[in-house]
């Protein structure tokens, strides 16, 4: 059978070869000869010193392109689980105490806050907004948090707040697509991408970056938050679900043994080769070890995405449910992909767009609704890993893609039913937890209203210069070689690790 | 030289039309004038300004020293050629004189035309180009004339003699400033012997006076090694673009062609502030082409312009000024160090080793790092299919492994001799195995352990008294084992135990 199909896909090489392929063959092969032999000399020895010098080698061998490979420097942290909460949170509701901005709720706001700035849906003279909820200090860090998290409140002496994140982006795909790509636009490859072509993954029977989804909706950015970018798609983050098949047509139809697909998969594996050799694509690479990561999960996926074997206790901890698509499952997946080997857990929450536009964008309700719904499993992951000793070579990161107004919104300039706040890129609040982090910590402030950094801004880009180096990697040499500049996920502009966060 | 057969213009008269008059006759005369006079109205009216422009001028230009030895050498022959040709022997030489006369005027031509291009475009201004130039032009035209009054006026013999000779001289004058312009002012003499240099009265050219900065005042040792560094490659006697030099404080203060670029006490009106302080892409941008001063650098200069910009300023007379290696302001990372060199060493060592292991046991054992010598050892990714012997496997580079995570493989107390080799171990993760008590009470040895897991395992509190023995010890994970949250604890472990 396997002959066969040779034959065929030799027959298919042949008509592939048209006249013009002969033709730039015939042209181009003389003048490649002379440049080989004769520029052989003076390429070789610089490429080495490129190499040893300003780069990093990340070749593997073509059939394992996601083998490990050992960081450039000794790392903090092994692994990462990115819990994004789309929409972006309110800090004002969860982290950041405000008293003044309670004190003048309901007064109009200054004008020295709109002049020169651009809202989503702010227009006129909006009123300023006060904390919805109350807030208390917790623990040995002293903390401020609302009453919304009652149970993360017990693990904040293990989180670092960087409470002065700064963006670019006011509308959500941008802002997402900068948080999880170091660019706005479309195109660029995701950190987990980056993480898994600078450091491959050890379990290979399961994807090295893997993305959980709940909240009823997919962020904004869509799948490009989670694409390869222009880094070969063999790196691209692998959407499983949290029931039934976790991936999509992974099990075999029925009347399939596993034998028989190992059969079609050979043969499958060796048309790809002979197209391979043929046209050299990278991507036809990717297309094999897809099918055989594809057979390999077959068993190790639905294993470990079935969070039946979790004991009772351990599921009610997280408040997860078998079969539902949700958060606390997701959570309880997640620690058991990165027990599992997984490099890059991303977790995507949506709902937290709470401009007030109805009840499910409310402060007061719907906002409520989302508290409840990651504060419990967020809690139990945290409090999970540090009793399995996993928090210390695990970074933890809780964020959305940038924060809210400390006026309420008035879109349209009306007074809204519910009360809801707008965009600001200005500032907001983001939480790491884990390894070579400062834990009770926090760093960056903002003015007395929660609306612009007064100390120490972060920018995107030195977040993921501080989460490289906490992974052993100088973000400078984390690159690839892509329309003629070496690419790196913190693009062009100077990047800082956030040293201070660091303990 | 009255024996000059007129080969070129014997047939002339017979060819002309009556009248045609001076004009038709001197034809090709006037065609090869016209370039030395425009090549004279370029250097007239368009001099080297010491700007360098990167254009077909330039690139054309660079061909001027190649060119330049072709007029030199023709011209040259000539007397030789009238000379020789005056003896009977060599009276056919005299044939030939006219063409090299011609030869010599065009590539003189040719020839200075270069060198405008050259001198306009190549960043050169001063004396020396200009000298070098002029005498150039002259030099064309001085051929010229020798090839006019040869060719056509034989009558003035005595005129073509003198103008041969000044020729001559022309060459040697405008040769010796050439080379003093892509040489150095002193090339002929840098190397002559001192007797000869004493008896022709030549003196070594030394730094003018006070060129040399005092170290001890803040010009000296703070303004003039920046100068120095970034400036005078472009701005010193050898090359001084724009007139300007700033390779001693008189002529930094006495400016360029545009007047002075440091204004004492005045740091906007400064020129030579104003363009260290440009973007590096904007054309009055300094230092052309290359990286802009550093802001240290630049805070050094403004400082000293703002006190006065005097050469008598005491070194510590301007305290804010940024020290010479700048503390950084804020805190900054460093990657562990890693003596590059030992490791390297340690890698060939047990590198074969650990590439049979890594082929056995793929995906599963590495270094720590790109550059280090220790291995971290995962074993969990395999499960129940890691036992004791595949342990046993990696007794041979146990002394490297710094992080063994054996967590849910089949790994039991057998290994307790290989664990315990793992002498340098710094975390050890055994959650969700079938070890012990047994297997613990034999890790006393290990001194370098900070971190163990015997998460979900029957570990009793019968090992703590072990454990609290291990000196670097700072993390011990117990959930999920026999050891209660509540117990009594040995004080050395209090705040490491993790339930």
């Amino acid at each position: 059978m396997n002959d066969a199909a040779d034959r065929e896909v030799r027959m298919a090489l042949l008509q592939a070869q048209t006249r013009r392929h002969f033709l730039r063959t015939l042209g181009g092969g003389l003048g490649t000869l002379f440049v080989g032999t004769s520029m052989a000399q003076y390429a070789s020895p610089s490429k080495d010193a490129a190499r040893s010098e300003s780069s990093l080698d990340f070749t593997r061998d073509e059939s394992s392109p996601l083998s490990p490979l050992p960081p450039q420097f000794p790392a903090k942290v092994r692994r990462v689980i990115y819990l994004h909460m789309a929409g972006a949170p309110s800090q004002l509701e969860l982290f950041e105490y405000k008293p003044d901005l309670k004190r003048l709720d309901g007064q109009d706001c200054p004008a020295s806050f709109l002049a020169g700035k651009r809202f989503a849906f702010i227009s006129g003279v909006p009123k300023l907004l006060g904390s919805q909820y109350p807030f208390h200090q917790v623990g040995q860090s002293g903390h401020w948090i609302s009453d919304r998290l009652p149970h993360l409140e017990q693990h904040l002496d293990e989180v670092c707040f960087i409470k002065s994140m700064r963006t670019d982006q006011f509308n959500h795909a941008p802002a997402q697509l900068l948080v999880h790509t170091g660019n706005a636009r479309l195109g660029y490859p995701s950190f987990g991408s980056w993480v898994l072509y600078g450091l491959g993954t050890e379990n290979q029977n399961l994807p090295g970056f893997i993305v959980l989804l709940s909240g009823g909706k997919s962020p904004d950015g869509g799948k490009q938050l989670w694409s390869s970018g222009f880094l070969p798609s063999v790196y691209q983050g692998v959407q499983c679900r949290s029931h039934g098949e976790p991936v999509l047509y992974l099990d075999d139809p029925p009347g399939v043994t596993r034998s028989l697909r190992r059969t079609m998969l050979d043969a499958i594996d060796r048309i790809n080769q002979h197209t391979y050799a043929a046209f050299g694509n990278p991507e036809t690479v990717t297309r094999i070890a897809q099918y055989e990561m594809a057979f390999r999960m077959q068993m190790d996926a639905t294993d470990a995405m079935d969070i039946h074997q979790e004991p009772e206790w351990v599921r009610a901890r997280y408040g997860a449910k078998p079969g539902e698509s949700s958060f606390a499952n997701n959570c309880l997946v997640a620690r058991r992909l990165a027990e599992r080997g997984v490099r890059f857990v991303q977790l995507y929450h949506w709902g937290w767009d709470s401009h007030g536009a109805d009840a499910k964008e409310a402060l007061n309700l719907g906002f409520a609704d989302r508290c409840r719904e990651v504060d419990q499993p967020t809690a139990a992951l945290l409090a999970d890993l540090k009793a399995r000793g996993m928090l210390e070579d695990t970074l933890v990161v809780w964020g959305g893609e940038f924060g809210r107004t400390p006026m309420r919104e008035n879109r349209d300039g009306q007074v809204m039913k519910y009360v809801g706040r707008d965009h600001n890129p200005g500032a907001f609040t983001i939480w790491l937890a884990g390894g070579g982090i400062k834990p009770g910590f926090s760093h960056g402030q903002t003015d007395e209203m929660g609306y612009e950094i007064v100390r120490d801004p972060v920018e995107i880009r030195d977040l993921h210069a501080t989460m490289l180096y906490l992974l052993g990697f100088d973000h400078h040499k984390l690159n690839y070689s892509f329309q003629g500049l070496e690419q790196k996920l913190t693009s062009v502009k100077p990047a800082r690790v956030v040293a201070e966060i660091l303990g | 030289m009255n024996l000059r057969p007129r080969m070129s213009d014997e047939n002339g008269p017979s060819m002309n039309a009556p009248g045609s008059g001076l004009f038709k006759q001197f034809r090709l005369g006037f065609a090869m004038l016209a370039p030395i006079l425009g090549v004279a109205a370029l250097v007239a009216l368009l001099p080297p300004d010491g700007n360098e422009r990167a254009e077909w001028a330039q690139f054309i230009g660079r061909f001027h020293p190649l060119v330049v030895h072709f007029p030199i050498a023709l011209l040259l022959v000539v007397p030789i050629l009238e000379l020789a040709g005056s003896s009977s022997r060599f009276s056919y030489l005299h044939l030939s004189t006219s063409f090299f006369l011609g030869l010599a005027t065009l590539s003189a031509t040719c020839a200075a035309i270069l060198g405008w291009c050259l001198g306009r475009t190549g960043g050169y201004s001063g004396w020396l180009i200009t000298q070098h130039m002029w005498a150039g032009v002259l030099l064309s035209a001085v051929c010229w004339l020798c090839w006019l009054l040869r060719t056509r006026m034989p009558a003035t013999g005595k005129a073509y003699g003198i103008a041969l000779v000044v020729g001559v001289g022309l060459v040697a004058w405008t040769g010796y400033r050439g080379g003093q312009l892509s040489l150095g002012a002193n090339h002929l003499t840098e190397h002559m012997p001192a007797g000869l240099r004493h008896v022709l009265g030549v003196q070594h050219s030394t730094p003018a006076l006070g060129s040399i900065a005092d170290p001890h005042t803040f010009y000296g040792a703070r303004v003039q090694p920046i100068l120095a560094a970034r400036c005078i490659s472009c701005h010193s006697a050898d090359k001084h673009k724009g007139d300007l030099r700033l390779d001693n404080y008189r002529l930094l203060m006495r400016g360029g062609k545009d007047g002075p670029v440091v204004l004492a006490g005045n740091i906007q009106g400064s020129d030579l502030f104003r363009r260290i302080t440009l973007p590096g892409n904007h054309d009055d941008f300094m230092p052309k082409g290359k990286s802009p001063l550093s802001a240290d650098q630049v805070k050094v200069i403004e400082l000293w312009i703002g006190a006065g910009a005097s050469d008598r300023l005491a070194v510590d007379a301007i305290r804010s000024a940024p020290s010479t290696a700048a503390a950084p302001s804020v805190a900054e990372v460093s990657f562990d160090e890693i003596d590059r060199g030992a490791a390297a060493k340690l890698r060939s060592a047990i590198g074969p080793t650990v590439a049979e292991l890594q082929k056995r046991y793929p995906n599963i054992i590495d270094y720590e790092s790109r550059g280090s010598s220790d291995l971290r050892l995962n074993a969990s990714i395999l499960g129940s299919k890691f036992g004791d012997k595949d342990l046993e496997a990696f007794a041979p580079v146990a002394e490297h492994i710094i992080l063994a995570d054996l967590s849910r493989t089949a790994v039991t107390d057998r290994s307790a001799v290989t664990i315990a080799d793992m002498k340098r171990i710094r975390v050890l993760r055994l959650a969700n195995t079938g070890v012990t008590d047994a297997l613990l009470l034999r890790l006393g040895t290990l001194d370098e352990l900070e971190s163990l897991n015997v998460f979900g395992t029957t570990v009793t509190p019968a090992v703590l008294g072990t454990m609290a023995k291990l000196p670097k010890l700072a993390h011990l994970y117990v959930a999920q084992t026999a050891i209660p949250s509540g117990g009594s604890i040995p004080p050395n472990l209090s705040g490491k135990i993790v339930f």
